[in-house]
């Protein structure tokens, strides 16, 4: 039985630069089930983690969110069920700065940058614990040391006088989520959190996260472009490219069944250990600039199995059955498919 | 940390040591010496026929035959020693009681001005860079402009003009009346802080816009870093992440600029006096130097510049105090 935590539908991001309008996420739809792991995945700049800083409202500037839901289900004051919409929310109102860090919280890419290098580490995990509980500063500094211990920091009750430009990498990020879990939130969202770890602790964080995960019971929405992540980590996958949702699914359906050409090709490129051709096959072309999109199927320039309309229709959202859906004139009706298998006898 | 400040000291009197050196051969360097200048103005008032040693008999009388490195050696003994900074020939009296009496005046406008620029940019550059491309961002930079391309001493004979033809007040000189020679008390005090205004707006308006600038340049640095995003999205408000946050690391920048802020100071402090008609020791370097009244320019040049380079000490303790990084490595 599964219960959806947040829903996002036709969410739409615009960047209001100078040059023009940037259309960054151009209508996402999104589930995130409780307690469960949706992977957000795409290349660079595809839009992933602009969608993403949408759901706790904190886009930089010039960035907008010009339409779309994020209904959010999370308890109210008074104890009962409440759904409300995010997109809604003013960004530097109250209503929002309550549900940030305590019931949506974030790790970011850079543990580097991430933390304020002038504030020792516990002074930035109490600081949020403070902010959300009503706790004294002893209180907040014992509950801080406890959650350093559950990320597996050794000797916390030292380190959390430390700053972190003391610390390594693999330990900022763990400082980061103990951070990020300290007030227990129900949807955790991590933006690429091992990209800028060497392998060997990218696993160390990645089974830390997956623990703490089934300890605590949270939805997590992990974003990354690293499919072997995907498939180690993954309930639900959802593709992106170009600021859309091009696939989505639960992990053993889009990594054994990939239906868009787009999936098929990411999976295409992942170097396999038993493989027994010489290259890799990357995807042909270049992610297109945001400020010329193509017409029809974003994808279309790219995409080795085109035909005809690509490049005049947008495909919509095809269910292909409860848990798999696809955007792609492919899948849509008979007479796309017709079309396709003319465009086929042509060619 | 001991270790830093005992570094930063360390280099801080091999600094002044340094500055002693090179104040002592610039002074000696312009061709003639104070008793050249006695003797032309004395030729000039008609006295012709000196006798034939009497250059002679004044240099040796003031010690200036020797050569310079004596003379140096001297000079830098009687200050550490017994602190006396050589006699004015000039004014005839010891060259300390010249420059005690101008110093803490000078001092004083500079702090005054120090703190005046601090007041005014910080909060002014934080919301320039907070608000960027507003209106009111536009409006400060624009003033900014302004105020670093207007030299001081029109600033100052503008505001003098305003001042007399609407206020019906000349606001020349640091002191009212029955104070300009009393003996320093607080009332003294007061009364100079009064008349400080003016100049201290004068000399700190370049300062304060440069600061402007560099503080609203740091801070759209920091505004966009990470760890800004990390508070955010702990649910900080605006208001206390911006303090907590990008301030706290934009200020670095702005605490080293005590250093070099006080030179820039001195110098401007030197044509508004003038203009204004100051009791400060800027005139009396600048005098001093044109009659050749060596211990004066000396001694004073040496304080001023020993004041910038413990400036900048106290901005480095400052900076380690501020910033754990400094302190720790």
């Amino acid at each position: 039985m599964t219960e959806p935590l947040l829903e996002v539908s036709d969410l739409k991001i615009h960047f209001f630069t100078d040059e023009g309008v940037v259309k960054a996420v151009e209508g996402v739809d999104l589930v995130i089930e409780r307690g469960k792991t949706l992977c957000l995945v795409g290349e660079s700049g595809c839009g992933k983690s602009v969608a993403s800083r949408a759901f706790m409202q904190i886009i930089r500037k010039p960035g907008k969110i010009v339409s779309g839901q994020m209904l959010f289900r999370r308890k109210s004051d008074d104890g009962t069920e409440e759904i409300i919409d995010l997109a809604k929310m003013d960004p530097k109102g109250y209503p929002i700065r309550q549900i940030r860090g305590k019931e949506i919280s974030m790790i970011f890419q850079e543990p580097m940058t991430s933390l304020s290098l002038m504030h020792t580490v516990g002074h930035q995990i109490t600081e949020m614990i403070r902010l959300h509980t009503d706790t004294t500063p002893t209180e907040a500094k014992v509950s801080a040391i406890k959650m350093l211990q559950r990320v597996g920091i050794p000797r916390p009750e030292r380190l959390i006088d430390e700053y972190p430009f003391r610390l390594s990498g693999g330990m900022r990020q763990r400082v980061m989520i103990a951070m990020a879990m300290s007030c227990n939130p129900t949807m955790l969202i991590a933006d690429e959190p091992t990209t800028a770890l060497d392998v060997t602790t990218q696993a160390q964080i990645l089974d830390l996260m997956l623990e703490l995960q089934h300890d605590y019971g949270m939805a997590l929405l992990f974003i990354t472009h690293d499919l072997g992540v995907v498939a180690e980590i993954a309930d639900d996958v959802a593709v992106m490219y170009l600021g859309r949702i091009v696939e989505r699914g639960d992990a053993d359906t889009v990594f054994n069944e990939p239906k868009h050409p787009y999936t098929q090709a990411l999976l295409r490129s992942i170097p396999k250990i038993a493989m027994q051709r010489d290259e890799l096959e990357p995807i042909k072309g270049m992610v297109p600039s945001p400020f010329r999109r193509p017409t029809g199927c974003q994808f279309h320039p790219r995409c080795a199995q085109r035909f005809n309309l690509c490049n005049q229709v947008e495909p919509a959202n095809t269910h292909l059955n409860e848990n798999h859906s696809v955007r792609c004139l492919l899948y849509e009706d008979a007479e796309a498919r017709t079309s396709n298998a003319e465009a086929a006898a042509h060619g | 940390m001991w270790q830093y400040i005992a570094r930063r000291f360390t280099y801080m009197v091999f600094t002044v040591w340094i500055i002693s050196l090179i104040t002592f051969a610039v002074i000696q360097l312009p061709p003639g010496d104070y008793v050249t200048t006695i003797v032309s103005q004395m030729i000039n008032s008609g006295m012709e026929d000196l006798p034939p040693d009497f250059e002679q008999q004044i240099r040796e009388q003031y010690g200036l035959d020797q050569p310079m490195v004596v003379q140096y050696y001297k000079w830098l003994r009687n200050i550490i020693v017994d602190g006396k900074f050589g006699y004015s020939f000039v004014y005839r009296k010891d060259a300390k009681d010249i420059i005690l009496e101008r110093l803490p005046v000078s001092f004083a406008i500079s702090g005054f001005s120090v703190l005046f620029i601090w007041a005014v940019a910080l909060p002014i550059g934080i919301y320039s860079a907070v608000k960027q491309y507003s209106l009111a961002d536009y409006l400060v930079t624009f003033i900014g402009f302004i105020g670093l391309a207007v030299p001081s001493f029109l600033f100052a004979l503008v505001l003098m003009f305003f001042s007399y033809k609407y206020m019906d007040r000349a606001m020349i000189g640091l002191f009212s009346r029955e104070y300009e020679t009393a003996p320093w008390s607080l009332n003294k005090f007061l009364d100079l802080v009064k008349h400080l205004g003016i100049p201290v707006i004068i000399i700190g308006t370049a300062g304060t816009a440069g600061l402007i600038r560099t503080m609203r340049a740091n801070l759209l640095d920091e505004l966009n870093k990470p760890y800004v995003d990390t508070a955010r999205s702990k649910g900080l408000s605006e208001r206390a992440l911006l303090w907590k946050y990008p301030v706290r690391h934009a200020l670095n920048p702005f605490i080293s600029t005590v250093g070099w802020i006080l030179p820039s100071l001195i110098a401007g402090e030197l044509i508004v006096s003038v203009v204004l008609n100051l009791p400060t020791s800027g005139p009396v370097i600048y005098n001093s130097l044109l009659t050749q009244d060596m211990y004066v320019a000396a001694g004073a040049i040496l304080i001023l510049s020993s004041m910038t380079v413990i400036g900048t000490f106290i901005s480095d303790l400052l900076l380690a105090w501020l910033d754990p990084r400094v302190r720790l490595h």
